[in-house]
């Protein structure tokens, strides 16, 4: 298939803001979390600009709560909506999850019961959105801790199935499927094995800490040998998938970052071919629609 | 019971536990060995309030230094308790702190708390208020001779006009150079600042002597400069009042307050 192919990004975090903007170091594309740019002005949008006048963006937000029962938040779409226009990102993405129920926010990404009418639900959602937003989306899956008795399938076929019919795109966490896999007690390559190829157009890595028996998403770490391997398993499934690395906290100076990125680089070259690997041409990715 | 009413009676029932309210969400999820259904709810639990705090501690860092940990935390699991977040953005979300400590015993017993909190929100709201042009004093040097009596000036977003009680900005200050902070004294008479951003994205701040304050606070009102010449006659006499209204207009210029001048 035919899968635009960024490369290798970094999240763009503001302890790395004069790093970047001094330095213009080699990274192929930054991923902004949208949230942090809905602001009316100021350094925040005045840095994002410069920054993105040298890199390619994509957009990652935390509050579309698409999972949600409250009605779609509007005003945060047309922010968003704002944003695109003037970050002109390759793509936006959300999470599939819910964050606020009866307008009270949990400011987390909250997990959802797998079933056919929690489905349906956030299909017509995301087909809202897409529409409003006029291109289509991606939707990251979740590190979650608890599972509803509920669930009637497994997360990756709730995935490609909302994927499928809402006709939107994948961003696939490879930390994620790693710590949920730890908490539910399922094989992690069974979900990649799952995860239908042709939806898939980003990749996240990140780390995680232990507490107890359970894994916490806490990307406060580096990315741990399991992760690694997972990733190299996802690329011989999926071939070439646009690769960042989120790091949220204890955050270290942004050469060590990019030393971490290049082993995922590494990892790509040893297991797919040159053409595999070739960069696609920026201008014809304006909107993955 | 429709589909998506029995998905807002889950989501309620999850979000009740999670702000410690009555709900038996225990019973529609899956425990396991390795952790109980309660054991895995509360990772979200305790989520939900360490990110809040962390939020709060982001936004009010002075606060938080003159506090110290304890206290500051007694502080914020009254705000989290108080104000569930009813915004999308955590940016905005502890936007009533001064609010909280200036209404609430024990806080509101050291009124400096409340100050403190609101020079930190106005900081945070000049920080990243929405951006416009900058009037220079070419701009001023072009206005026609007949233009001057009607004049109206537009202020920067960024600009906020704080009244403080006490000694709140010096408070600040040593703080902020992480010094002993002086100890809290009230003023005989509120003193007035200005804070406003400046075209380098920095914001400053300063205190304003009451001809300054009163003649900026009819201008931010949409009075031409007129009225605002009247006003200082309060203060000046009559042949000294149009320089001193030409001299705080051409200052406001220079510091970079003003964002358009309305002939
Ligand atoms: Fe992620």
């Amino acid at each position: 298939m035919s899968r635009p192919f960024l490369g290798f990004g970094l999240g763009l975090r503001t302890d790395h803001y004069q790093h970047v903007i001094e330095h213009k170091p080699q990274v192929d594309w930054f991923e902004i979390i949208s949230e942090n740019y809905m602001v009316p002005g100021g350094k925040p949008l005045a840095n994002l600009d410069k920054i993105r006048a040298d890199y390619p963006m994509v957009m990652h937000g935390v509050s579309m709560s698409i999972g949600s029962t409250d009605p779609l938040n509007q005003k945060y779409l047309q922010k968003l909506k704002q944003l695109v226009d003037r970050v002109e990102p390759h793509w936006l993405s959300d999470h599939l999850c819910w964050t606020s129920v009866d307008h009270v926010n949990s400011h987390d990404l909250l997990p959802l019961p797998y079933e056919e009418k929690t489905i349906q639900h956030i299909v017509d959602r995301i087909s809202q959105v897409q529409e409003f937003l006029g291109r289509q989306m991606l939707i990251e899956n979740l590190s979650s801790y608890v599972t509803y008795n509920n669930s009637v399938m497994p997360e990756w076929e709730f995935v490609n199935e909302i994927a499928k019919r809402a006709d939107c795109y994948i961003l696939l966490d490879i930390n994620n499927i790693f710590v949920s896999a730890n908490n539910h007690h399922f094989a992690p390559r069974d979900y990649v094995d799952g995860i239908d190829s042709d939806r898939v157009m980003q990749f996240h890595l990140a780390g995680h800490s232990y507490n107890g028996e359970m894994i916490i998403d806490t990307h406060d770490h580096d990315v741990c040998d399991p992760v690694w391997d997972l990733y190299e398993y996802a690329l011989q499934r999926f071939g070439a998938v646009s690769t960042m690395i989120e790091r949220d906290d204890n955050i270290p100076a942004f050469p060590e970052l990019r030393k971490e990125l290049a082993i995922a680089e590494k990892i790509a070259r040893n297991t797919l071919s040159k053409e595999q690997l070739q960069l696609s041409n920026h201008s014809l990715l304006q909107g993955v629609a | 019971m429709s589909e998506s009413e029995q998905l807002h009676d889950l989501q309620q029932n999850f979000m009740n536990y999670v702000l410690g309210e009555d709900s038996d969400m225990v019973d529609k999820i899956e425990s396991t060995p390795a952790l109980s259904a309660k054991g895995r709810l509360d990772i979200y639990a305790y989520a939900y309030k360490s990110r809040l705090k962390e939020a709060i501690t982001t936004d009010y860092d002075k606060l938080h230094g003159y506090l110290g940990d304890e206290q500051f935390d007694t502080v914020m699991e009254r705000y989290i308790e108080k104000y569930p977040s009813h915004i999308t953005n955590l940016r905005y979300y502890s936007i009533s702190m001064s609010k909280l400590l200036s209404e609430e015993a024990p806080f509101n017993q050291i009124p400096v708390l409340a100050e403190l909190a609101t020079i930190e929100a106005s900081f945070a709201d000049s920080f990243d208020a929405a951006d416009h042009r900058f009037v220079t004093v070419n701009d001023l040097a072009e206005l026609a001779p007949e233009a001057w009596a009607t004049l109206q000036l537009d202020f920067q977003k960024s600009v906020q006009i704080l009244a403080m009680e006490h000694n709140s900005f010096e408070i600040w200050k040593a703080l902020s150079d992480e010094e002993t902070p002086p100890e809290a004294t009230k003023s005989e008479q509120a003193v007035m600042w200005i804070m406003w951003r400046r075209s380098d994205l920095v914001s400053r701040y300063r205190a304003l002597a009451e001809p300054e304050y009163e003649a900026l606070k009819l201008a931010k009102e949409g009075e031409n400069f007129s009225a605002i010449c009247e006003k200082l006659l309060d203060f000046f006499s009559e042949e000294e009042t149009p320089m001193k209204a030409v001299g705080f207009l051409q200052s406001w210029i220079e510091e970079e307050m003003l964002s358009e001048l309305r002939a």
